[in-house]
């Protein structure tokens, strides 16, 4: 009989750390507090696209599995829809938790299984900390690979869908430098750079 | 009633018709949006989240810190920055290391959050500020005959750390909205279901799969359109419709509505008025179903 990989936990495998990491991040303290109910798991919206339930994850976490989780797809499918944790019947902030392990993955050098993710969340975060706000057509130009042609033709479809719409801005929109908002981008990354 | 207006980027964008629609009725209903002079990202629910906590709370706070100076509840159209705000002014009330630096971040920029600032959602304003009789009573051409399934996705219904100002499970604000412009609400089972969010940009497929769902079973209990409160859940249903529907070959084609351009058609505003020429799937099929619910009702009469 085959076993699952549960069933094989080595003593290289988990992390006794890794719990008291996860305590200290939002939502993370109440960690311990999973039942293992799977009302999670079975209201999960993205479940089918996961390698594991966010369920198993929270096991996995109590587990000390911290290289399983965060090369898990499952912490980057988390569309944070806050399901699992209206229903949760132990008050955990699971979606929060999923927004932790991205956050430990991409400070660590862990390879996401799904290349874009990180890119993303940088490029995202980049593009608010320049302007103010979020510009869609410069987030999705920097996401497209340049060499990938059939992405670059069907962005420029749904770009044109939308353009046509009067749905894009051709410049995007800044706030005054008087606000001195750099300046708060600046200070926070003082206080807690994102990545080394 | 007045508020400090937070829009938001897409509101700013793809989403403008939403608040076009908005500002429209609002001279109906006695309430007043006064934008926030300068707001910025509301620190969007997981982007920045993940990637820089500190900075996500830092920019919600400094568009808490201006609302607070206008002393007004804060209103959005989007419920994504309905999310994102509440969950930073609950952290920002709770976590007394994240108030700290936070505060440190913003006060260089002038800029102080004392606590307390209410954030609420448009329709929260409408279903208890406003109320649904009020809407009734404005209505000019009653949308009789009309099947609209509401879409409520998930963050309007889901916020934490606030009190919520409707079911997270069976919502109902929409519903009556619906029924007060003289439209039928549709009963199906993923008004609270996820769209994918941001899982358009990063993972297409997944998101959409996910918002083939609302749209299958909306269409399969004969809705006429489809409404929603949230930009992000109107591009994907809407703008993102064509791409489902050749990605899974299957035949969708049912208008997305704002929930303020429904109200809007009810109280006989011109449907550029409302920004409906810039839905990606083109509404015409509502129009001409009024047009034929219309003539019967004048027939009967």
């Amino acid at each position: 009989m085959e076993h699952s990989k549960f069933h094989q936990i080595t003593r290289e495998m988990s992390d006794p750390a890794f719990i008291e990491e996860i305590k200290k991040m939002p939502g993370g303290d109440k960690i311990l507090d999973c039942i293992q109910c799977g009302v999670c798991a079975g209201s999960c919206h993205a479940r089918f696209a996961m390698d594991y339930s966010p369920m198993q994850v929270l096991k996995m976490a109590h587990l000390g599995l911290k290289k399983e989780i965060l090369s898990s797809s499952t912490i980057w499918i988390c569309a944070s829809c806050y399901t699992c944790a209206s229903r949760c019947p132990r008050g955990l902030d699971i979606p929060a938790i999923m927004s932790g392990f991205k956050n430990m993955a991409m400070k660590s050098n862990v390879t996401a299984p799904i290349a874009l993710k990180p890119k993303f969340h940088k490029t995202f975060t980049e593009i608010v900390g320049k302007y103010g706000r979020m510009y869609e057509p410069e987030l999705q130009i920097k996401l497209t690979e340049k060499t990938d042609v059939g992405a670059l033709m069907h962005n420029a479809s749904l770009g044109l869908r939308m353009f046509r719409k009067g749905k894009i801005s051709l410049q995007p929109s800044k706030l005054s430098p008087s606000t001195h908002f750099t300046d708060i981008v600046k200070n926070v990354l003082k206080e807690e750079a994102p990545k080394k | 009633m007045k508020y400090a207006y937070f829009p938001g980027c897409s509101i700013h964008a793809s989403a403008k018709e939403y608040a076009m629609a908005a500002q429209a009725i609002n001279k109906y209903l006695d309430v007043e949006l006064v934008e926030i002079p300068e707001w910025n990202c509301c620190g969007a629910i997981d982007a920045v989240y993940a990637y820089n906590p500190l900075l996500s709370i830092s920019l919600s706070a400094r568009n808490l810190a201006l609302a607070e100076n206008m002393k007004m509840d804060v209103v959005t159209l989007c419920s994504a920055c309905y999310f994102t705000l509440n969950r930073a002014s609950n952290m920002l009330r709770e976590n007394g290391d994240m108030k700290g630096k936070v505060d440190r971040a913003i006060n260089d920029a002038g800029l102080n959050y004392a606590g307390g600032v209410k954030v609420r959602h448009y329709m929260d304003i409408i279903a208890n500020d406003v109320g649904f009789e009020k809407i009734r009573q404005q209505v000019k051409s009653p949308l009789r005959g009309l099947r609209v399934a509401p879409y409520y996705g998930c963050l309007i219904v889901r916020p934490t750390g606030i009190q919520r100002f409707d079911d997270p499970e069976h919502p109902t604000s929409m519903d009556k909205v619906i029924q007060a412009v003289g439209a039928e609400a549709v009963n199906y089972p993923d008004k609270t279901s996820c769209c994918g969010a941001s899982l358009a940009i990063t993972d297409e497929e997944v998101m959409m799969e996910m918002t083939k769902h609302p749209l299958l079973t909306a269409k399969n209990a004969k809705a006429d359109c489809i409404v929603t409160p949230c930009p992000m859940c109107h591009f994907n249903l809407d703008a993102k419709q064509k791409d489902i529907e050749t990605h899974f070959d299957i035949d969708i084609g049912i208008p997305v509505l704002y929930i303020t351009q429904l109200v809007g058609l009810a109280f006989g505003l011109p449907p550029k008025e409302l920004g409906l020429h810039r839905n990606i799937v083109k509404p015409d099929s509502i129009f001409e179903k009024l047009r034929v619910s219309g003539q019967a009702t004048a027939k009967a009469a």
